[in-house]
């Protein structure tokens, strides 16, 4: 164990680990009670705590290259736990209605947390397919929660197969990237790949492989298969944590792998990603205007909403990146807020079918004007996270000479307006057949409040945000001077 | 600080209205009246401290917002925005007290009549493309709420398609708005300043032009965009018509004399011809579509469109006297539309309960006051001298005239005369004639406050149009001379 302080770095992910053991114990001893949930809020605010005072502004990368500290790093760390701590505000009341174990269910979550701050958190091959791994083995297990839910298995069953098939996808290419550079660390592949001069076939299958394993974890058509079943059948806050911050750990992820390791097949890797970007946005939109139920619908908005970030992926200049972030922040406040909306319905109409959300305005008005903050958000109406969000994505496509990709993306988000509006419309022009007031537990009426600051903050004041978005770094400013 | 204030007074009294208890419906009501009455207040200030002989912005409010991209909070007035505001701060308040006789979820529609008061001050005083698009598409919500909870029987699909138009002619216009910013290379979104200083080339003046174009010909809305105006005027409440008619077109309007003629004057001068000929379209189409309505509320409906057809051809022509009489029908059928429509959709409806023509008959006999008010209504629309109607029309022709000789001579000639015609038959079977059923009660005391500001404001500004004309002949005049004063 070194003494050097490096422990220190990962103090966060440590203090979170071990809030999950005290959560399992918690659920164990009581079964029924809210400790556990109460408790993973505590330690995800302690990690944060940890996160501020003592890693913040640091740079550093300890234990030979396998974990990486900087800002990029830190702010995927502070989103992460941010996500997580919205999940378990939303998951409180669903937990206990439902019977889930809580112990297991709360220790999963904070365990898939840490494994996505690995994910962002290191330079190293191995590191990051580790952090996948263990957000991906806690998630099947958290999606087949609703263990009576036909459902609920199914989803967990196709996320194993599919999940598992995309590791293996992810491990083969890093082990071709590997036999090339003759190292895990992007790093030493970033330098063997610009000696090297020729690009081997192999090369670029291991870099086909990367991006079709990642793909998998952004549910980027065609690797999307899994993803409306998975965010329909799963517990639904499972689904929310899922659609957010999985989605964001992945390209997290992969902005480290293409940026820091592979910037040789740049020309490689934006081809396939703009097709990617492309053809998610159009048929994750499309579709989901056949949706009639409300997570499905999510969930293929998630798919569409997946190909515009990509976008940025695509143009990977230092804009894009910003621009990036800056919408992932805006996305997991505007998901998760909609899932608290949805899980308050879900209360009384289990099959959330979008037709159940008529005369919401009536029954629970403040949630439904929340609701449709979010949609506007995730149409991309000003003043709002999702509007700035597009702006700064079709201006990097832009000033990349992309202009053609911008325009596809406001085709696709005019195409967007119908099935997000259609809930708006349900919520307030239908009535509903029982008026009673919709009665909402704290912790769904939190979530949706932090969801709906955040996501009027990010609209209104986003210089403040891009500020902090563009301060980081993808690639480490040492390795980009040892070129 | 005033215009500040005047804009976002009607959101906070939004806010504070959210508090009140669903069943207190008259302590919603006259919150709600009382709110919409301040903005009149400030607009009076704001008249007293305008000076109109200075063509320029005036009371500008001025604070950075998104300094990285060049976007600023910046709201002003001059003579061309200050007498919309001045219509918006009469007709908003009267559609309030019209509104009085909703009973189904009262405290959410004077919710969203309140917010849309904000979007409404907003989309006239703002001077920053992002903040006006924002208040542009805010007005849109509200509206589309009113219509859609609010409306008649086939409220959903006017609903719908009144949003989707409006909100597909936003869209292609933010993309407009974009590439200004993005062509123009000045970095800021500042109507002044790229008004003045955009340096586009023709051909992406030509595109950005359209692009405005889409937006706010939608909203005017120019023939062949205007299929959504009779179903949403027809299903709106009567307090949402009468926004929708008074103010809400005009925003479309607004936007040629604020952004598009002052900003891409190339263009619109390429593209006049065509403007002219959608004009005058719209005039002879909108009155002969109005002649054929049997419904009294559609006909008012298209008569709207007939008269946007003048304001068009006045602002193609692009010369003083158009562009003064385009200004002025702008005003004048913001006056005269929301009063036709409160008595016909509310006054005549609430009582006879049909909006059908050949059902009502000899009005004259049982309510003649209420007659009497849907008379001097139609006289003042069809453009009778000596009240408002007139004297905005008259100066579009003569304006008009040596730019689009034919044109013009068509217009008058169709339009003129199909206008009084349908009007004229429209008073003679339903004023006139033989009463038939029941005995009806006369106007109320409400309506009466409703209908008389609005009809003082028609006689005055008939007899002494020199009161509006005062008002905006400077900015129009550097208009005309930035367009070449032809």
């Amino acid at each position: 164990m070194p003494v050097d302080g490096s422990l220190g770095l990962i103090l966060p992910e440590i203090v979170l680990a071990a809030a999950g053991m005290v959560v399992l114990a918690a659920g164990l001893t009581w079964r029924q009670s809210r400790l556990p949930g109460v408790l993973a809020i505590l330690g995800i605010a302690a990690s944060a705590a940890v996160l501020v005072n003592r890693v913040w502004g640091q740079t550093a990368e300890i234990w030979s290259g396998t974990v990486m500290v900087d800002g990029y790093a830190n702010l995927f760390k502070a989103i992460f736990l941010a996500v997580a701590a919205m999940t378990v505000l939303v998951s409180l009341d669903y937990v206990h209605r439902n019977r889930l174990p809580a112990g297991e269910f709360y220790l999963l979550l904070l365990l898939a947390t840490v494994g996505m701050m690995f994910m962002t958190g290191s330079l190293n091959l191995l590191t990051i397919y580790l952090g996948l791994e263990c957000l991906s083995l806690a998630s099947y297990s958290l999606s087949g929660m609703l263990r009576k839910s036909p459902r609920s298995t199914e989803a967990a069953l196709k996320y194993i197969l599919i999940g598992a098939v995309s590791s293996g996808i992810v491990l083969f290419g890093m082990s071709l990237l590997f036999g090339v550079a003759g190292s895990t660390h992007l790093r030493d592949i970033a330098q063997a790949l610009a000696h090297n001069g020729s690009l081997a076939p192999v090369l670029v299958a291991g870099m086909m492989f990367l991006i079709a394993g990642l793909g998998v974890k952004m549910a980027a058509v065609p690797f999307h298969m899994w993803a409306p079943d998975v965010y329909h059948g799963s517990p639904a806050p499972v689904a929310a944590f899922l659609i957010t911050a999985s989605e964001a750990a992945a390209f997290g992820a992969a902005l480290r792998i293409f940026l820091v390791g592979l910037p040789a097949l740049a020309d490689e890797w934006r081809t396939v990603f703009i097709v990617l970007a492309v053809i998610s946005m159009t048929v994750g939109n499309i579709t989901a205007i056949l949706q009639t139920n409300m997570r499905r619908m999510l969930a293929y908005s998630a798919v569409a909403q997946a190909g515009y970030i990509m976008v940025g992926l695509a143009v990977a200049s230092d804009r894009a990146v910003s621009a990036m972030l800056y919408y992932l922040m805006g996305y997991a406040f505007m998901t998760i807020g909609a899932f608290a909306v949805v899980i308050l319905l879900g209360r009384q109409h289990p099959s959330e079918e979008i037709s159940d959300f008529k005369g919401l305005g009536q029954r629970a008005p403040f949630f439904a004007l929340a609701l449709t903050i979010f949609l506007l958000s995730l149409i991309g109406i000003p003043p709002t996270a999702g509007f700035f969000g597009k702006f700064y994505l079709i201006q990097a496509a832009v000033g990349a000479d992309l202009t053609w990709l911008a325009v596809v993306m406001m085709i696709n988000s005019i195409i967007s307006i119908p099935y997000y509006w259609g809930v708006v419309r349900t919520m307030y022009l239908r009535e509903a057949d029982d008026k009673a007031p919709l009665p909402a537990p704290a912790g769904l009426r939190w979530a949706a409040v932090i969801g709906v600051l955040g996501t009027l903050a990010l609209g209104l004041f986003p210089d403040t945000f891009v500020q902090i978005v563009s301060a980081v770094q993808v690639v480490p400013a040492w390795i980009s001077m040892a070129f | 600080m005033l215009l500040t204030a005047l804009v976002f007074i009607p959101l906070v009294g939004a806010l504070l209205l959210a508090f009140f208890p669903k069943e207190r419906v008259n302590a919603i009501r006259g919150f709600a009246l009382v709110v919409s009455l301040i903005p009149a207040v400030l607009v009076a200030l704001i008249w007293q401290q305008m000076d109109f002989s200075q063509p320029g912005m005036q009371l500008i409010t001025q604070a950075q917002w998104i300094p990285s991209l060049g976007i600023q909070y910046k709201l002003g007035v001059d003579g061309i925005s200050f007498p919309l505001l001045a219509v918006s701060a009469l007709v908003l308040p009267l559609s309030v007290l019209a509104s009085y006789t909703i009973t189904h979820r009262v405290k959410e529609f004077f919710l969203w009549m309140l917010v849309l008061q904000t979007a409404i001050y907003g989309v006239f005083t703002a001077l920053d493309y992002f903040l006006f698009f924002i208040f542009f598409e805010a007005s849109l919500v509200p509206m589309y709420f009113i219509i859609g909870i609010w409306g008649g029987p086939r409220k959903e699909y006017a609903s719908l398609k009144f949003f989707i138009y409006t909100l597909l002619g936003s869209a292609i216009m933010l993309v407009g708005i974009l590439a200004l910013y993005l062509g123009s290379g000045l970095r800021t979104f500042d109507v002044m300043v790229l008004a003045e200083q955009a340096n586009l080339s023709p051909t992406l003046q030509w595109w950005i032009f359209l692009a405005f174009f889409a937006g706010f010909a939608v909203k005017v809305p120019i023939f062949p965009f205007h299929t959504w105006l009779p179903d949403a005027h027809v299903e709106a409440p009567t307090g949402g018509s009468m926004i929708l008619a008074g103010i809400l077109l005009k925003t479309g309007t607004y936007g040629f004399f604020r952004f598009m003629l002052p900003t891409f004057p190339d263009a619109a001068q390429a593209f006049s011809p065509v403007l002219a000929l959608l004009g005058v379209i719209g005039i002879i189409y909108g009155a002969l579509a109005a002649m054929a309505q049997k419904d009294l509320k559609k006909m008012v409906a298209y008569s709207s469109i007939s008269h946007m057809g003048y304001v068009i051809l006045g602002a193609a022509a692009m010369t003083p006297m158009s562009l003064n009489g385009a200004m002025f029908v702008n005003i004048s059928h913001g006056l005269i539309s929301p009063l036709l429509f409160f008595v016909v959709a509310s006054v005549i409806y609430d009582r006879t309960h049909t909006r059908m023509m050949d059902q009502m008959s000899g009005l004259f006999t049982k309510i003649p006051v209420a007659a009497s008010v849907t008379a001097f209504a139609a006289f003042a629309n069809l453009g009778l001298p000596g009240m408002a109607g007139f004297p905005g029309e008259f100066f579009t022709f003569v304006g008009s005239f040596p730019v689009f000789t034919t044109l013009v001579v068509l217009a008058a000639a169709l339009g003129l005369v199909t206008t009084a015609g349908y009007h004229l038959w429209m008073m003679q079977r339903v004023l006139m004639g033989q009463p038939s059923g029941d005995a009806l009660p006369d106007i109320s005391a409400r309506e009466l406050v409703v209908a008389a500001p609005l009809m003082v404001c028609i006689v005055l500004l008939g007899i002494l149009p020199g009161i509006a004309l005062r008002l905006f002949n400077e900015p129009i005049a550097v208009l005309a001379a930035r367009l070449g004063g032809m």
